[in-house]
């Protein structure tokens, strides 16, 4: 259950923040409509209070209240039908997260293995599924949250919608992005991003490279003087740029015009979406392959010689090798041995033996290999021949 | 569990309060629209240009009251939620992790040559899997180039798995028969079993299969007589209860649909050892142990920080404390000097005492005194010369 509690806080975050986010939304529109129905009221009262009250007028008004009354029905249907959607999506995936726990039980059967490991290769298929969003391979991880049937339990549709934020910005285009920063303006304010300001001051680089400098300044005027107090510095910056060309050589301005900052640009807004969802800026399979790769990594898989590596043993293959390069080896203060001929567990079951040449393997495997060798055994490393009674037991605390 | 419970419960109260609040806010609405609907009708039918009764311009300021009592109380009600809502944020804030990612560094699987590598591990695992088309489009949109070579053991393997999940036996014991003689060196009963499943396929279709089965085990049964006589036996003992249905006969459990996940797991074991691949895709056997790694480190670490030594352990060298992934996940012998507690490198090898027992050759020389060793769990005295360098 432990690895549930460690890896899953974004399975269930993400949804709770789009939970939370439509509840603000369907609030606004639930007040939008009160206040619409409130000052029709009013105007009814007000009406009546006049010396003469039509028949006709009052009709009208009170048509008027009835369609009012519709609009606020419908609209808080809609926005409360979206909040349910919204924690089902929740309340979904804290299933798929209790089928895990469920197969965890004591009973340990053949079909509970079974699934316990089907739950595990669909995990694997999510954290890759997460991946790929992260790493901008859409395709593949629309292909592979289809196939294995994940769209309701990854944050698939989150990452659909920041893609089309960054084919914006990659056409160097920041109506999208703006618009996005709109949307979550209240969020953004609280994680103090700097993502609009940056925008802005894309599109007055943008102007001065066009050489429209006057516009350039019409811009700053407009949208810069919001931002002064935090930003004073990066304003005098952008400013000062009207002084230069565009072909300046000089820092800070030359890395201002620099047409790779449309790409910081895609880096920042990609991190402050993963903030803004709370998501952590490494995705849980990286995270989870590191991890891995350190408790299984031992000196051996590094061992110059090619013999002591298990070709069972992944981080002895060699881009797994390669990966783990930097990663720490498991730490191990109590002795596990195995049998590399039979891959057996070398204890009290197994006695260790040592042969003449220093090399140990388990009493079991050596016992067949002497029955059907003539009481023989062949050292299967140095192909050296000795009678099975020359071995030697070892006793290893 | 409780991690789990404790969201749920949340949620559960968010669902129902929502429902609730939706449900009401229907029912109330729809009532005050059809009391404006009918004030109105009876409104109407006053003659146009008269005045209204002073009765009349009480009821409808009433009723004005009643709509602005109500739709206030309707977007204040849903405004009350909002304790609801956050309350499964806290829950999750609580009950799980939100800074999985302290222990890992972000080094490690940054760089464009690193990142090619992992998608390539990556596409190697769905190629195990047989889900060719995912591979593809993930080596097309990282712009990977994988080899032909990489696929075709894979596809091969997946077909016949393919057509032993739709219970078609026939590829996979083709496949078994031409590679016999590897099969029996690795001692495996593949071809057996294979054909043990054809011939119960036979026999259950009674009478009429009676015959092919017999003499199916006939022309098959014969070559595994030596290692498999007694399941040879019990299958032709299902003939004895053929009329009565095998179900209810002692040889039930040969009929059990779980020999067919068995065969699955078996021929997916024995091929993958005969092709020097590994029997589970290692990106799986990685992420799996990284699961179970993951808590005790996160634990670890952040025990560490509470008792301000962050400084012991810098992610480099080696863990900080032991991580058991169970039996399967043990590729390696690694021994641990039970003197120094530290795992044996080539420079600092096991050695073997005289008496059996083994130390590192750092302990060993540190325990020495001269040319004289009192081994530390045993009365033997010996010349620390005299030990062995031994190879696990």
């Amino acid at each position: 259950m432990a690895d549930v509690r460690s890896l899953e806080y974004p399975t269930l975050k993400v949804p709770y923040e789009l939970l939370n986010k439509k509840f603000r939304a369907a609030q606004k529109h639930v007040d939008r409509e009160v206040s619409h129905v409130q000052a029709a009221a009013l105007e009814l009262e007000r009406v009546l209070h006049g010396d003469i009250v039509g028949a006709s007028d009052i009709s009208r008004l009170l048509g008027g209240m009835v369609e009012k009354l519709q609009v606020l029905k419908r609209k808080a249907d809609e926005s409360i039908s979206e909040e349910l959607e919204a924690a089902y999506v929740c309340k979904r995936r804290l299933e798929h997260l209790r089928e895990h726990a469920a197969s965890n039980g004591p009973v340990t059967s053949s079909s509970t293995t079974g699934t316990v490991n089907l739950w595990r290769k669909r995990r694997l298929d999510r954290m890759l599924v997460e991946y790929f969003l992260r790493r901008g391979y859409y395709g593949a991880a629309t292909r592979l949250a289809h196939r294995s049937d994940l769209r309701d339990l990854t944050n698939i549709d989150v990452f659909l919608i920041s893609r089309e934020v960054e084919q914006s910005l990659a056409q160097h285009e920041t109506s999208k992005c703006l618009e996005w920063c709109y949307d979550n303006r209240s969020k953004l304010r609280k994680l103090k991003s700097t993502m609009e300001f940056n925008l802005r001051i894309q599109e007055f680089v943008e102007l001065v490279k066009a050489d429209k400098r006057m516009d350039a300044v019409r811009h700053a005027r407009k949208y810069f003087t919001i931002f002064e107090d935090e930003q004073l510095q990066d304003v005098q910056h952008c400013m000062a740029l009207l002084a230069f060309p565009t072909n300046t050589e000089l820092s800070p301005y030359k890395e201002l015009l620099d047409g790779s900052r449309w790409e910081r640009l895609i880096e920042q807004f990609r991190q402050d979406n993963y903030r803004l969802f709370q998501l952590a800026s490494q995705s849980v399979f990286t995270v989870a392959l590191q991890a891995g790769l350190s408790a299984l990594k031992t000196p051996q898989c590094y061992s110059n010689s090619r013999d002591s590596r298990n070709p069972s043993c992944p981080v002895c293959q060699d881009s797994f090798n390669e990966l783990a390069q930097p990663l720490p080896f498991a730490h191990c203060s109590q002795s596990r041995l195995v049998c590399t001929i039979s891959g057996l567990p070398l204890n009290e079951h197994n006695l260790p033996m040592m042969l003449p040449n220093g090399y140990v393997y388990g009493e079991k495997a050596l016992e067949q290999m002497a029955n059907e060798n003539n009481s023989q055994i062949i050292c299967p490393k140095t192909k050296e021949v000795y009678p099975f009674k020359k071995l030697e037991k070892v006793f290893v605390m | 569990m409780e991690s789990i419970s404790g969201v749920e419960r949340e949620i559960d109260k968010v669902l129902s309060k929502f429902s609730g609040v939706k449900e009401h806010a229907d029912r109330v609405l729809e009532d005050l629209m059809r009391n404006t609907e009918s004030l109105k009708n009876e409104i109407d039918l006053v003659p146009p240009g008269h005045e209204l009764t002073a009765a009349q311009i009480v009821i409808l300021r009433q009723t004005m009251n009643k709509i602005r009592d109500t739709v206030h109380r309707i977007a204040s009600e849903h405004r009350d939620l909002h304790s609801t809502v956050s309350k499964v944020g806290k829950a999750i804030d609580r009950s799980f992790v939100a800074d999985f990612a302290s222990t890992s560094r972000e080094d490690v699987f940054s760089g464009s040559d690193k990142v090619q590598l992992l998608n390539q591990v990556i596409c190697q695992h769905f190629y195990r899997q047989g889900m060719l088309d995912i591979a593809d489009e993930l080596a097309q949109e990282a712009g990977l180039k994988m080899e032909d070579g990489g696929k075709e053991p894979f596809s091969e393997l997946n077909r016949i798995l393919d057509s032993l999940k739709q219970r078609d036996l026939s590829p996979a014991l083709e496949w078994a028969q031409s590679h016999r003689e590897s099969l029996d060196t690795q001692n495996s009963s593949l071809e057996f079993k294979l054909h043990r499943l054809q011939f119960i396929d036979l026999i259950q279709r009674g009478h009429t299969g009676q015959a092919e089965a017999i003499h199916y085990a006939r022309t098959h049964f014969q070559q595994f007589i030596n290692k498999h006589e007694k399941e040879i036996q019990s299958l032709m003992g299902m003939f004895l209860f053929l009329p009565n249905g095998i179900n209810s006969s002692p040889y039930s459990r040969l009929l059990e649909p779980n020999l067919w996940v068995e065969i699955y797991d078996v021929f997916t074991r024995d091929a993958c050892s005969l092709l020097g691949l590994s029997v589970d895709s290692p990106l799986s056997v990685c992420i799996n142990a990284g699961c179970t790694a993951l808590p005790a480190l996160l634990n670890i670490k952040q025990v560490m920080q509470q008792r301000q030594v962050t400084g012991i352990w810098n992610g480099k060298d080696e863990l900080p404390i032991e991580i058991d992934l169970g039996q399967d996940s043990r590729y390696h012998s690694v021994f641990a000097c039970p003197i120094l507690r530290q795992q044996s490198t080539e420079s600092n090898p096991p050695m073997r005492l005289i008496c059996g027992h083994v130390i590192s050759r750092d302990a060993l020389n540190k325990l020495s005194n001269g040319n004289k060793l009192k081994c530390p769990y045993c009365p033997v005295e010996q010349n620390p010369s005299d030990a062995r360098h031994i190879f696990f």
